[in-house]
C-alpha cells in the first residue's frame, strides 16, 4: 500500500541540492572538520622522537624483541637479519648473551614462514659452539618438535637445525637428559621406522615417506643422513673426547661442563627411561641395541632396496652401524641390564 | 622467494580435522601419521611444561590442536596413548592457574572426551576436576568446570544409578565440607549436592548429611547455602518434576502442520520424535512413583542437629551472622523442632528479647516461634512468651497491623499448644473482636473460634457458642492434657463402616424386609461377590460386636437433625452411650476384619468424596484451614501478617490496579492507534476496512462516478452478485 509521504521525502533528501537563503549562514556539510581549537604544542601519542639515534645495544635488543614477538613475517625476518649482521661482526656484538638469545629465538624453529626459518638458521650458525652447549637441552626440545611437525617444510628445516646442533655441540646433545632416546624416537617416527608398525602383522609399507614425491624423498634421504650423523656422534669412542689435558687437573677445579651434576637429578622431576641421561658410549649402545636396532636395520634394508638418494644415504648408515665406530664392536651382555633390574623393582 | 606450490595430498594432510577423520576411519593405515603427531605432542608438551606461562599464542594453539586430535583418536591406539589421560590430569592440576583460558578449556574438554570414550572412568575425572574447581581463581573456569562435573554426574547416572561413583563423590564432598569449617570452598559441595538433589539423582541420606555438616560450618555463605537447601530444596525438586511433566507434545498440531507444510525428512523426524516422547511420557505415568523422602525426614539425629545449630549460630554471642542469615537458621531450627517434635527448651527463653514490635522483621520471628511449637513443648515455657506478645503487640495503643500480627501469632502458637494460654489473658484478647479494624477483628475472632474447638472452658459461657456448649455438656468434647497423643487409625475407616451399614439396609429394603434387623439374619441374605462375602462374614462372626440394647430404636445416631437438639436429658444420656458404643465398634472394624481390595478401593473413594465435601463447605469445621496446611510446609511471615493486607488500598495501589492490563500510555495516542501498532509489531496484517481506507483516492474515484450512473437493472445485478458471492464464500470460494 501507499508509503507515507514523509518516508518518501526522507529517501529523496540525500539527492537534493541544499537551498541557500538570503541572510542565513550556509548549512554545514555533514563531513565538516571543526578547526576552531587552538593548541600551543602537538603531542604525538605513540612515537618517540629524539635527535640522537639509539645505541647499538638498544638496537640489538629492539630487533631481538621484534624477531621473537612480531606478528608480521617480514618484520621477524628483518629483525633476525639485523641480529645476524651484528653477530657476524668481528668481534661479534652480543649484549644479551647466547643463552638468552637462544631462549628467545628457539621457538622460531617451528615458525610458519620459510624465510624466517632460513634467516634463523643463518643466525644460529654465527653463534659460538662452546656457548651453544649450555642450551642444548632446550634446543633439542624445539628441534624435535620441528622434526615431527605436520608441515613438511618445517620438518625439512628442522633437519637443518639438527645438523647445526650436531656441528655445534654433538657430545652434549647425545648425553643430555632425553637427548638420546627421545631424539631417536623422533627420528623413527619421522621415518616411519616405528616400533609399533608390524607388531600385529600389519605394515604400512613405509607409506609415510612414499606418499610424498619429489622433495619428500629428498627429505627422507636428508633425514637418514642426519640420523647417521647423530648416531656417529653418539657412538664416538670416549678416548677421543677426553684426555686432552692432565689427568689430575680437573679433580681440584670446579667442573666447567654445562649442568655438571645433572646426572644426579637433584631438583627435577623423576625421569623415565626416555628422559634419562645416557652419558657414555656403552650405555647408549646398549639402549640403542635394545630398542631401536631391529627397526632401524629393517628400515635401512627397505630404503636400500628403494635406491635413489635415500638408498645411498641408507647405505651410509648401514656402513656406520656395521663398522667399529658404530655398533660393530658391541656385544650384548648375557646378564641383565640395570634397567631391567629397575623395571623389576 | 616464490611461494612453493603445495601438492594436493600434502595440503589435505596438513590440517588436523581431516587427519583426525582419516585416522578414525582407518587407524591401522595411518599409524605412522599418528606416531608422528604423538611425538609432536610429546615434544610440544615438554616445551610447554618448561615454561607454561610464556608460550606464544601460536604455540599454544598448535598444542591445543594436538591435544584435541589425540583425544579424539585415543581409542584407536590404546597402548600408545596410555599415558595421555594422566598427562592431561597432571598438566591441569599443576598449571590450571596459569594456563590460558582456551587451552585450559580444551584440556578439560579432552578429558571429558576420553571419559565419553570410556578410556577413563568418571570417578577418575571427577577426582581430578573437583580439586581444581575448588581452588581455581578464575570465575569462568569454575563455572565451566561445574557444569562439566554436573553433566558428567548426570550422564553416568542416566541409565541406572551409579552407586559406587555417587558414594565416592559424596564422600569427597563430605570431606570437603568437614575438612575446613571456616573456608568458603564448601560452597561448591553445596551447589553440586543441591543440583543433584533437585534432579533426583541423589535421594538418600548421605547428601543430606553433607548439607547438615554445611549448616554447621563457620562460614556464613556456606551456612546460608546449607540452610536454604533444607528450607527450599524439596520444593525445588517438586517444581522441577512438575515442569518436566508439563512440557507436553501436541501431536495433533504436528500432524496438522505436516498436512500443510512441505513434506521433508526433517518433518518426519520431528514427528517420530514427538511420538517417542509421548510414549515415554505414557510409560512414565504408569511407573510407580519413586519414594522420595524430604531432606528434613532423612536427617539423622535431628535433635542434636537442632541443638547444635541453635547453640552455634543463634545462642552464642561470638559469631557475627547477619540478621537475615540468623532468621534463616532460626527458621530451620524451628522447622525441625516442629516437624520432629524436638525439645530445645533454651530456644523459648532466647526468643523473648526479639518479641517487640520494633524488632526488625519481627513477623518472621513470630512465625518461627509458632513453627517451633508443638504439643510436647512445656506450656510454662511458652506462657511468658505469649504474655509478652500480648503486652507488646496487642494493646489499644499499638497500630492495627501490629495488634493483628500479635493476635495471629498467638493463635498459631495456641493451635499447636493450647495449654499455654491462661483464662484471663484469653478473655482479654477476645475483647478485640469488637475492634474497628478488620484485621484485628478477624484475628481475634480466629482466636475465639480456635478455643471454642480446643478448650472452651477457658472462655466465658456466653462466648462458647452452641457446639462447644453442647460438647462440654455431653462430654464429647475432649480436652487435651499435656502429653496426650491420639491413637493412630486408618483415615476414613468410619466412613467405610457407615457406608457398609447403609448398603446392607438398602438391600434389605429392596427385598422387602424391615430396615433394621438383628445381624444374624444377614448371613443368609447376603449375596455379594466373593470378596464382599468374606468381609461381611468375618465382621459378623462371633459375639465381638458390642451390641447395645437400644440399637433398635435409634440405629443412625449421626443423622441427627438440627431440630432434635432440644431433647430431654434422658434421651441425651442415651445418645451418649450410643456414641461410645459406636466408637468402639468403629475402631474394631480394622482389627476384626481383613479389608479386601474392594474395600480399600471404596475407602479411597469415600475419602476423596469427604475431602471434596469439606472443600465445598458442607459440614465445614472451623479448624480446616489448619488441617489442610501440611505439616511439612513451614509457617511464613506472610501468614502472620496476611490479614494486615485487608486494610484499605492506598491511592497509588488503586491506580496501579486500574492500570493493570491496559495499553501503555507513554505516548499519547488513541487506543486504536496503539492497538494497530501492537498488531503491526506482532507481524499481523491490517483489516480489510483499514486497507479500503488507505486506498488511493484516485483509484476509488472511477468506481464512485460509475456507481452514480448505474441503471436500476445494473444495480440489481450488482446487488445480486454480491449476495451470491457472499453465500459462495467470497471470490476465492472459501470453504467450497
Amino acid at each position: 500500500m501507499g508509503k507515507s509521504a514523509k518516508r518518501k521525502k526522507e529517501k529523496k533528501a540525500d539527492f537534493q541540492k541544499p537551498k541557500y537563503k538570503v541572510g542565513k549562514a550556509k548549512p554545514k556539510a555533514s563531513n565538516v572538520t571543526d578547526t576552531s581549537f587552538k593548541a600551543k604544542s602537538i603531542v604525538m601519542g605513540q612515537q618517540s622522537l629524539s635527535t640522537t639515534a639509539p645505541d647499538v645495544i638498544q638496537q640489538f635488543k629492539h630487533s631481538l624483541s621484534v624477531a621473537s614477538s612480531s606478528k608480521s613475517d617480514k618484520q621477524r625476518q628483518e629483525g633476525l637479519a639485523h641480529l645476524t649482521g651484528q653477530l657476524s661482526q668481528q668481534p661479534p656484538v652480543n649484549p644479551v648473551g647466547t643463552h638468552t638469545l637462544l631462549a628467545k629465538l628457539l621457538p622460531l624453529i617451528t615458525d610458519s614462514s620459510t624465510p624466517v626459518r632460513k634467516q634463523l638458521l643463518k643466525l644460529f650458525e654465527q653463534l659460538p659452539g662452546e656457548q651453544v652447549r649450555y642450551a642444548v637441552e632446550q634446543a633439542t626440545m624445539f628441534i624435535r618438535a620441528g622434526l615431527t611437525h605436520l608441515s613438511a617444510d618445517i620438518s625439512n628445516d628442522a633437519l637443518n637445525f639438527m645438523e647445526w646442533l650436531l656441528d655445534a655441540a654433538d657430545v652434549d646433545l647425545v648425553s643430555c637428559p632425553g637427548g638420546w632416546i627421545k631424539t631417536l624416537n623422533t627420528f623413527c617416527a619421522m621415518l616411519g621406522w616405528s616400533a609399533a608398525a608390524g607388531k600385529d602383522g600389519w605394515s604400512s609399507g613405509g607409506r609415510g615417506a612414499a606418499v610424498r614425491g619429489g622433495k619428500a624423498s629428498l627429505n627422507q634421504s636428508r633425514a637418514i643422513e642426519i640420523l647417521a650423523k647423530f648416531l656417529a656422534a653418539g657412538f664416538v669412542p670416549e678416548e677421543a673426547v677426553a684426555e686432552d689435558e692432565g689427568d689430575w687437573d680437573h679433580l681440584y677445579r670446579l667442573p666447567r661442563d654445562p649442568n655438571a651434576f645433572a646426572y644426579l637429578n637433584l631438583t627435577g622431576m623423576r625421569r623415565d627411561e626416555d628422559g634419562e641421561m645416557y652419558a657414555d658410549r656403552e650405555s647408549r649402545q646398549r639402549v640403542f641395541h635394545r630398542r631401536f636396532l631391529t627397526h632401524v636395520v629393517k628400515g635401512v634394508e627397505a630404503a636400500k632396496k628403494e635406491g635413489g638418494t635415500s638408498g645411498r644415504a641408507a647405505a651410509g648408515l648401514d656402513q656406520l652401524l656395521r663398522s667399529d665406530m658404530g655398533m660393530g664392536d658391541y656385544e650384548p651382555l648375557g646378564a641383565m641390564d640395570t634397567e631391567d633390574l629397575l623395571d623389576l623393582w | 622467494m616464490p611461494k612453493r606450490k603445495v601438492a594436493a595430498l600434502e595440503k589435505i594432510d596438513a590440517d588436523f580435522p581431516s587427519l583426525q577423520n582419516k585416522i578414525r576411519r582407518d587407524p591401522k593405515s595411518y599409524v605412522d601419521d599418528f606416531r608422528r603427531q604423538w611425538d609432536q605432542y610429546e615434544s610440544q608438551r615438554e616445551i610447554f611444561l618448561v615454561a607454561p606461562t610464556t608460550a606464544t599464542a601460536e604455540a599454544t594453539e598448535h598444542f591445543e590442536n594436538l591435544v584435541n586430535l589425540i583425544a579424539h583418536v585415543a581409542d584407536c591406539y590404546p597402548e600408545a596413548t596410555a599415558t595421555f589421560p594422566d598427562d592431561l590430569k597432571t598438566m591441569l592440576s599443576l598449571h590450571h592457574a596459569v594456563l590460558g583460558s582456551e587451552l585450559r578449556e580444551k584440556l578439560v574438554g579432552s578429558l571429558i572426551i576420553l571419559r565419553r570414550k570410556e578410556i577413563i572412568d568418571t570417578a577418575n575425572v571427577l577426582t581430578c576436576l573437583f580439586p581444581i574447581l575448588v581452588s581455581s581463581p578464575s570465575k569462568t573456569f569454575r563455572a565451566q568446570l561445574f557444569s562439566k562435573i554436573l553433566n558428567d554426574m548426570r550422564n553416568s547416572n542416566a541409565r541406572s544409578i551409579n552407586h559406587p561413583l555417587n558414594r565416592t563423590i559424596q564422600t569427597v564432598l563430605y570431606n570437603l565440607v568437614t575438612a575446613d569449617r571456616s573456608s568458603p570452598r564448601a560452597i561448591w559441595a553445596i551447589k553440586l549436592t543441591r543440583e543433584l538433589w533437585k534432579r533426583q539423582i541423589w535421594t538418600d541420606a548421605k547428601p543430606v548429611d553433607v548439607m547438615k555438616e554445611a549448616c554447621l560450618s563457620e562460614n556464613e555463605k556456606v551456612v546460608v547455602g546449607g540452610v536454604r537447601f533444607f528450607l527450599g530444596g524439596d520444593k525445588e525438586r517438586e517444581e522441577l518434576e512438575d515442569e518436566e511433566s508439563d512440557d507436553d507434545v501436541d501431536l495433533s498440531k504436528i500432524k496438522h502442520q505436516m498436512t500443510i507444510n512441505k513434506k521433508s525428512r526433517k518433518q518426519k523426524k520431528q514427528y517420530s520424535k514427538a511420538v517417542d516422547k509421548l510414549h515415554k511420557q505414557e510409560q512414565k505415568k504408569h511407573k510407580p512413583h519413586p519414594l522420595n523422602f524430604s531432606a528434613l525426614h532423612l536427617l539423622h539425629d535431628p535433635q542434636t542437629f537442632a541443638e547444635e545449630l541453635f547453640s552455634r549460630h543463634l545462642q552464642s554471642t561470638k559469631n557475627k551472622l547477619s540478621l537475615d542469615t540468623k532468621l534463616l537458621v532460626l527458621q530451620l531450627v524451628t522447622r525441625l523442632i516442629g516437624l520432629h517434635k524436638l525439645t530445645v527448651v533454651a530456644l523459648y527463653s532466647w526468643f523473648i528479647k526479639f518479641l517487640t514490635p520494633r524488632q526488625q522483621s519481627v513477623t518472621s520471628f513470630l512465625a518461627s516461634l509458632a513453627q517451633g511449637t508443638h504439643n510436647l513443648v512445656p506450656p510454662d515455657a511458652l506462657e511468658p512468651l505469649i504474655q509478652k506478645i500480648a503486652n507488646e503487640f496487642v494493646s489499644e495503643a499499638a497500630a492495627n497491623e501490629v495488634a493483628a500480627a500479635g493476635l495471629n501469632s498467638i493463635r498459631e502458637i495456641c493451635a499447636r499448644q493450647p495449654l499455654a494460654m491462661t483464662e484471663t489473658l484469653l478473655q482479654d484478647l477476645i475483647q478485640y473482636r469488637k475492634s474497628k479494624d478488620k484485621g484485628v477483628m478477624m484475628a481475634a475472632k480466629g482466636l475465639l473460634s480456635l478455643f471454642r474447638e480446643v478448650d472452651p472452658e477457658l472462655l466465658k459461657k456466653k462466648d462458647r457458642g452452641k457446639d462447644a456448649t453442647i460438647g462440654l455438656k455431653d462430654g464429647s468434647l475432649l480436652i487435651r492434657k499435656f502429653g496426650h497423643e491420639d491413637t493412630g487409625e486408618i483415615e476414613g475407616l468410619d466412613l467405610l463402616e457407615k457406608w457398609k451399614e447403609e448398603e446392607k439396609k438398602r438391600k434389605r429394603v429392596e427385598r422387602g424386609l424391615p430396615e433394621d434387623a438383628a445381624s444374624d439374619e444377614e448371613d443368609v441374605a447376603s449375596e455379594d461377590d466373593g470378596w464382599e462375602v468374606d468381609s461381611d462374614d468375618s465382621s459378623d462372626s462371633g459375639g465381638w460386636i458390642n451390641v447395645s440394647d437400644d440399637e433398635e430404636e435409634a440405629p443412625v445416631p449421626k443423622k441427627r437433625k438440627a431440630g432434635e437438639k432440644d431433647v430431654d436429658d434422658q434421651e441425651n444420656g442415651d445418645q451418649k452411650e450410643e456414641d461410645k458404643a459406636e466408637e468402639q465398634r468403629l475402631s474394631k472394624l480394622a482389627t476384626t476384619t481383613i479389608l479386601t481390595p474392594a474395600d480399600l478401593a471404596k475407602l479411597q473413594e469415600l475419602r476423596a468424596a469427604a475431602a471434596i465435601d469439606r472443600a465445598m463447605g458442607r459440614n465445614r469445621k472451623k479448624d480446616d484451614a489448619n488441617a489442610s496446611r501440611h505439616q511439612d510446609d513451614g509457617l511464613t511471615a506472610e501468614q502472620i501478617e496476611a490479614p494486615a493486607k485487608l486494610r484499605k488500598l492506598t491511592k497509588e495501589e488503586r491506580v496501579a490496579l486500574a492500570k493493570e492490563g491496559r495499553p501503555d500510555r507513554n505516548e499519547h495516542k488513541s487506543t486504536q492507534a496503539i492497538n494497530k501498532s501492537k498488531k503491526e509489531a506482532a507481524g499481523k496484517s491490517t483489516s480489510n476496512k483499514e486497507k479500503a481506507r488507505k486506498k488511493n483516492f484516485l483509484m476509488t474515484l472511477g468506481k464512485a462516478k460509475s456507481k452514480q450512473k448505474r441503471s436500476l437493472v445494473e444495480t440489481r445485478k450488482v446487488l445480486k452478485a454480491h449476495v451470491e458471492k457472499s453465500t459462495r464464500g467470497g471470490r476465492r470460494r472459501n470453504g467450497a
